[in-house]
């Protein structure tokens, strides 16, 4: 009856994280190594998985995060197979062995309990359109999803003293030791950026990478979620 | 860094870049002096068989436009665009030459340089200098030639005569041979000599032309009845020193036995229109990418098996001089889902790498495409808010949207905003994840939806046209009309399905994308009254319909805006 179907029927887990499809995250959980994920994101479980909403520990380090309102993540643990998702976005697995990334908030999907990470507000940005840009810095020994509207690209900035510009919304990560920047182009008729009349954009210097997604739609879906 | 080159030295062109698009600078100079720098195209047996593959200064190009000199830019006294895969299988070799104009000697040169420079980059470059020449007043610079692929020797070959000679030497014929002076002025070719580059014997034996290919590439005629045999006295034997060089060791296989010196064959250049080479992800249809232009004669087959490689094929897969599939070569395709990969960030993202070719416009992944202001050096107009990101130094300015955004804007009630790129640096657009098509036009027209416009180059000619019709939502459907030579990038969201127009072609108005720009569009309301009146209205009452000759096409996006 639903051969068309099969052909989608989960593959053998042969990692901690992988994709099933370009579009589901798929965890393999078990006990004592836990996962945070964005609360909201879970599509689907299979086994004893428990959730525990903003615990005390992620409070602590994400207490910047945005104010007035708990850090969005949600503590996973158990044993079993967990499928996350954010509303169709493509999600990016990154085993991180001991290297480090910037993920911008709204970006990331899920990462080990056990890497270490913290919320820091970008330097040299004070505030950015309506939202200000938070992001995550994450490394360790570990796992690390990310999510990217649309297929994202790779861009090294180069090492040189040229600056790599970066529109904010189309920000998704990027490596911790580049130098970033704020820039407004405040030139009178220089109008880029999504309907503001203001340019922003974030300049990044030095050796390592941008991850940029091929959408300016940074909001985030699963914050709308009750 | 490009590769330096020593006379001699070899490469396939393959290595060197995976673009087929090749700018070929030349810097040559000597106090005093004027060179006249020209390229040869020469068939297998290394004679100039077609007079239009001679690329001077008095014929800029050659037919198809494969190759055509650009004039003195960028520190380069001559300029050429060589676009590989276009030219016609006849041409077997490129030969660079400089000659003096007037007299002179080599050896006065300063120092300059060959080079070849793809997608911005310069990937290889050839230096010489006055002290390798004595007395000669021309000189092959270097080679372009095809052994399986195509590949690029230095070649640094003196020659004693000038362009005449050297034109001689090619089985080329000079009128004008009366003039006593040993060296014709070069100019002499542009008056009186014009007609001697004029292919004398094509009118009669008119080659036989492939059956599918609307224009066929003269066919190889090695005996020419217009180009006399050389003189007996033409000045260094030809054929000794060409060959000479190229048994010279590669720079890619140094040591390999002299009968083997190339390398093995590389895969094909890239068939035209083989829909797998240009396939990243596999969800995308070549055809979207490269309508064909208007005017070829069949309608567009994105499925049809791979043409072979011929001029008259082109428009099948591949706009001409589009960026060619290899750049999705760069992109890691072969990563399955899941499979255990690397560790660390840069192993994750690898396969999202940036494609490190640069043509102008690079489609990056499906939904992200770079243009390359370098390239070309023209500005570029891009929807606002579509930069994602940059690098280098670019200029964001406004672009007033004058007269074609106040109409838009003022029937819409959505301005199209424009911004225009200028300066040198990368630029990547891309918008909600749409899927990107650049399409290249050389000369032919489009119309686009206008909200299907996402970037194009500032060297085209748009109008908007007005589409009114009852029922249209709005009250009528602005297109924007492109024509000239360069890339405009259309959305769409997901994947459009490309329909030739035939006599009863129908198309929802918001469903649209483009249309190739000789097709007419009509508005066509179902006029069954009686039905519409009843609430079981299909609300599909108006559709556009399209009446052109066989060979236009329509894109449909499967998204109604």
């Amino acid at each position: 009856m639903n051969q068309p179907l099969a052909g989608y029927a989960p593959a053998p887990v042969t990692a901690r994280m992988e994709n099933h499809g370009s579009h589901m995250l798929k965890v393999a959980m078990q006990t004592g190594n836990d996962l945070l994920a964005r609360v909201g994101s879970m599509v689907a479980y299979e086994g004893f998985i428990q959730y525990e909403p903003n615990p005390p520990a992620v409070r602590q380090i994400a207490r910047d995060w945005i104010t007035g309102e708990g850090a969005p993540l949600m503590k996973c643990s158990g044993d079993g197979l967990l499928y996350l998702a954010d509303y169709g976005a493509n999600v990016v697995v990154i085993n991180l062995g001991g290297d480090a990334i910037s993920v911008n908030a709204t970006n990331l999907l899920a990462f080990d309990a056990n890497l270490q990470w913290g919320v820091e507000r970008v330097k040299g940005l004070a505030k950015f359109a309506g939202q200000g840009l938070w992001n995550t810095k994450i490394s360790g020994q570990g796992w690390v999803a990310l999510t990217s509207r649309g297929e994202p690209i790779v861009v090294d900035c180069g090492g040189g003293e040229d600056e790599t510009y970066v529109d904010p919304d189309a920000l998704v990560a990027w490596s911790p030791n580049l130098k970033v920047k704020g820039k407004r182009s405040f030139k009178a008729q220089s109008l880029i950026g999504r309907g503001s009349g203001e340019a922003y954009q974030m300049a990044f210097s030095g050796t390592g990478i941008v991850v940029v997604q091929p959408s300016e739609d940074s909001t985030d879906r699963l914050r709308f979620r009750g | 860094m490009p590769r330096e080159f020593q006379r001699g030295h070899k490469a396939r062109i393959s290595d060197l870049t995976a673009g087929t698009d090749l700018y070929v600078g030349v810097q040559i100079s000597a106090p005093g002096l004027t060179f006249d720098i020209s390229c040869f195209g020469l068939d297998a047996d290394e004679r100039l068989s077609d007079d239009r593959y001679f690329i001077f200064f008095n014929q800029p190009k050659s037919p198809e436009e494969a190759i055509q000199l650009l004039g003195a830019q960028a520190g380069d006294t001559e300029s050429f665009r060589v676009t590989l895969d276009r030219i016609p299988p006849t041409v077997q070799k490129l030969s660079f030459t400089a000659t003096i104009d007037g007299d002179g000697q080599m050896s006065r040169i300063n120092p300059g340089y060959l080079r070849i420079v793809a997608g911005g980059e310069e990937v290889a470059r050839y230096s010489f200098s006055g002290s390798e020449f004595t007395t000669e007043r021309a000189v092959m610079l270097g080679d372009f030639y095809l052994k399986d692929v195509w590949r690029f020797a230095a070649v640094g070959q003196g020659f004693d005569g000038g362009l005449e000679a050297l034109l001689k030497n090619f089985g080329g014929e000079v009128l004008e041979e009366d003039t006593p002076e040993p060296a014709p002025a070069p100019q002499q070719p542009q008056t009186g000599g014009a007609p001697g580059f004029a292919p004398p014997a094509f009118g009669a034996p008119s080659a036989p032309p492939a059956p599918s290919a609307p224009t066929p590439p003269p066919a190889p005629q090695p005996a020419h009845q217009g180009f006399a045999p050389p003189a007996a006295t033409p000045p260094p034997p030809p054929a000794a020193p060409a060959p000479s060089v190229h048994a010279a060791p590669t720079i890619i296989a140094p040591m390999t036995p002299p009968g083997g010196t190339v390398p093995p064959p590389a895969p094909a250049p890239a068939p035209y229109g083989q829909p797998g080479q240009h396939q990243p992800y596999g969800h995308q249809p070549p055809a979207p990418t490269a309508p064909p232009p208007p005017g070829y004669g069949q309608p567009p087959a994105p499925h049809a098996p791979p043409p072979p490689p011929g001029y008259g094929q082109q428009p099948y897969g591949q706009v001409p001089g589009q960026v060619p599939p290899a750049p999705y070569g760069g992109v890691p395709q072969g990563v399955p889902q899941g499979a255990p990969q690397g560790t660390g960030v840069a192993a994750a993202l690898s396969k999202f790498k940036e494609t490190p070719t640069g043509q102008r416009w690079t489609l990056q992944n499906g939904k992200l495409v770079r243009a390359d202001l370098g390239v070309g050096g023209q500005p570029v107009l891009a929807r606002q808010g579509s930069m994602v990101l940059y690098q280098g130094k670019v200029d964001f300015s406004y672009k007033g949207a004058g007269f074609v955004g106040r109409i838009v804007g003022n029937a819409t009630g959505q301005e199209m905003q424009l911004m225009r790129c200028t300066g040198q640096g990368q630029v990547f657009f891309a918008e909600s994840a749409a899927h990107l098509h650049p399409v290249e036009l050389q000369g032919d027209a489009i119309c686009v939806s206008a909200e299907n416009v996402l970037a194009f180059d500032e060297s085209l000619q748009y109008e908007v046209r007005r589409i009114e019709g009852h029922g249209i939502p709005g009250g009528a459907l602005f297109t924007m009309q492109f024509q000239g030579t360069g890339t405009i990038v259309v959305k769409t969201h997901g994947t459009p399905v490309v329909l030739p127009v035939t006599p009863t072609t129908f198309v929802d108005s918001n469903a649209v994308v483009a249309w190739s720009a000789a097709a007419q569009v009509i508005v066509s309301s179902q006029v069954r009254m009686r039905r519409n009146a009843y609430p079981g209205d299909t609300g599909e009452g108006v559709n556009l319909q399209f009446r052109a000759a066989p060979g236009n096409f329509v894109v449909v996006q499967p998204y109604e805006v």
